[in-house]
């Protein structure tokens, strides 16, 4: 019945468009007889009022010349346009024809080749040449690397907590994030060694909220953000999953309490302005003795954590690398700082080495945090690398620096050191 | 009748302003295809087991006097990976039957996809070509229907089901309170 249907309309549409195409052939004789015709009519009709009186024979003659002109012009107009026909005449006689075949032939073509019902399938996973090789991307490699490496370790221990952790995220992200119930038999064994595990403790909420018990998840997650550091660098991911749940299942969540502020005064706007209305130079000295107060006070204050990060970041900016990394290391001491404060502090260090120079150990140290807080830090890779070069350990600087290569755009300008570093190196 | 002609067009725009205007303003969600199965007998079930080894899935395991959930997954259907953990907690905690059913999807897809996630079913069928699918008004995966005991379908979810249709509606059927 369908295909019925469509073949009507097909048929409809066929003869709509035709239609005018075939109409445009009516030949040009046919028309200038016609109006022949009525110029006879015309003719006739003088000669019976003529008859019948109601015409004088001087108008008779003048109207019966009017009309034997006219009937000249259309003689002369029909053989004109006959005359400039005759080269379209061909495509006139052609086209219809020759669209009528062509149209229903190209159809025919282009349904045997994509749309006919016999057609064998193409799924997506058998066109590997056609995505290309590279859509295995790093953040795969790293799902299959962190899942060998777990099961690597448990083979040796199966009861290490880090490595059943380790595994549960390794399951959860191949799954696409879903937590998967091996997944959650290794969290759980995990969790009785270790219970305070922010890794562990945060997929087991992760598995909560996905099977529909949001309130246990929030509460678990709530109790984890509570017992962490103020700058544990997971806590912005927590809070915003923690919204995210809240969110979704319509659960108010009470806003967690902000940090104190620093009791060291900050430069009022009055101040501000004033100093950028001093020259370069006496402003740079003003800035400086005003950080140099700051450091003074701290040194009575030494408890005041935000104080000793707004000092770095001072020292940082005038360029007093070394003050900077000590500042950093004092606001450390007090309480462990985030990754963010971590790639300032690393920095702070690394801009104090002479070029080719080796990263001391200090810096060493903070990169390796920073390392560990992201994986992917370009910094921490390239200067951990120089280090372990220069340690012997060629091995890992060539692991590190491969790594990097492959996280730089391809027109980074520091490409071409770092592939002469890796050659040299023997990778 | 010219003058008839001429109106025409304003006509029809009315007839479309006013059409949009009810849209808007009845609150009727565009979204919303309804569903046909809905208060009826549940629709014929006569599928070969996904599982090797189960019987094949009829629509006896529809009717056990029991409350039943319906689920059409796919493993290619992301959907359906955020809607597992709820369907694994039906059945562990809840006791739940649920009879899982893959559409258009190949065997081996399907069971690995479920042996990496739990399988939460208690019969599982393998619609490959659809067609069951068809006769139970589906429009695509994930959807779930609540059957209750007597085989009469009660509610019928398109996309996944959330922990708000767990609370509200899938618990309170499974305790008999929704009929």
């Amino acid at each position: 019945m369908l295909e019925f249907l469509l073949a009507l309309l097909t048929t409809a549409t066929v003869a709509a468009l035709l239609w005018p195409l075939l109409r445009t052939r009516l030949p040009a004789r046919d028309r200038l007889r016609a109006e022949l015709a009525i110029y006879r009519d015309q003719l006739a009709e003088l000669d019976r009022e003529r008859a019948a009186g109601t015409l004088g024979p001087t108008e008779a003659t003048a109207a019966r010349t009017e009309i034997e002109r006219r009937m000249l012009a259309a003689g002369d107009a029909a053989s004109a346009t006959a005359k400039a026909k005759t080269s379209s005449d061909a495509v006139q006689k052609w086209l219809p024809p020759a669209l009528s075949l062509f149209v229903p032939l190209l159809a025919l073509g282009l349904y045997l080749q994509v749309g006919r019902p016999g057609l064998p399938a193409a799924p997506f996973a058998d066109r590997v040449a056609e995505r290309g090789t590279g859509h295995t991307g790093p953040q795969q490699l790293d799902v299959a690397r962190l899942l060998t490496e777990a099961r690597a370790r448990l083979a040796q221990d199966p009861n290490d907590a880090d490595a059943l952790a380790a595994l549960a995220e390794g399951l959860t992200l191949e799954a696409g994030g879903t937590v998967t119930p091996q997944a959650l038999d290794a969290l759980r064994r995990a969790l009785q060694a270790r219970p305070d595990d922010p890794r562990i403790l945060y997929y087991l909420g992760l598995h909560e909220a996905q099977s529909g018990d949001s309130k246990a998840a929030i509460a678990r997650w709530s109790d984890l953000v509570a017992k962490s550091p103020p700058d544990a660098p997971y806590l912005g991911l927590l809070r915003a999953e923690i919204a995210r749940v809240a969110k979704a299942a319509g659960i108010e969540v009470p806003q967690p309490a902000q940090p104190p502020p620093s009791t060291m005064p900050t430069p009022s706007r009055e101040q501000q302005e004033a100093m950028a209305q001093l020259p370069p130079e006496q402003r740079q000295q003003a800035i400086r003795s005003m950080v140099e107060g700051l450091a003074a006070r701290l040194a009575d204050a030494p408890q005041d954590r935000a104080g000793w990060l707004r000092l770095a970041n001072a020292w940082k900016v005038l360029g007093e690398n070394a003050n900077a990394a000590d500042a950093y290391g004092r606001a450390d001491t007090l309480a462990p700082v985030d990754a963010r404060i971590l790639a300032d502090w690393a920095e702070a260090h690394v801009r104090q080495l002479a070029p080719g120079a080796v990263p001391s150990p200090q810096a060493v140290a903070v990169l390796e945090r920073l390392e560990k807080a992201e994986p992917r830090n370009a910094l921490a890779l390239f200067y951990l690398g120089v280090a372990a070069e220069a340690a012997g350990n060629k091995p890992a600087a060539l692991q590190r620096w491969k790594t990097l290569l492959a996280l730089l755009p391809a027109d980074a300008p520091i490409r071409g050191m770092l592939e002469e570093r890796i050659k040299g190196a023997g990778g | 009748m010219r003058r008839l002609l001429f109106i025409l067009p304003l006509l029809t725009l009315a007839l479309m302003a006013g059409f949009f205007a009810w849209s808007l303003t009845s609150g009727r969600d565009p979204a919303s295809i309804g569903s046909v199965v809905v208060g009826r007998e549940a629709p014929k079930l006569d599928l070969p087991a996904l599982r090797p080894g189960d019987p094949p899935l009829t629509g006896a395991a529809l009717r056990t006097g029991k409350p039943v959930i319906v689920n059409f997954f796919a493993s290619w259907c992301t959907p359906c990976l955020a809607e597992h953990p709820l369907f694994t907690r039906l059945a562990e905690r809840e006791g739940a039957t649920i009879i899982g059913i893959a559409w258009k999807n190949k065997r081996e897809d399907a069971t690995a996809w479920l042996k990496k996630l739990g399988d939460p079913f208690k019969f599982a069928g393998l619609d490959l070509d659809g067609k069951t699918g068809l006769d139970w008004g589906l429009s695509g995966v994930p959807e779930t229907y609540l059957i209750d005991g007597a085989g009469i379908v009660r509610r019928h979810y398109r996309g996944p089901i959330t922990e708000r249709d767990l609370n509200e509606t899938i618990l309170p059927f499974l305790k008999g309170a929704v009929k």
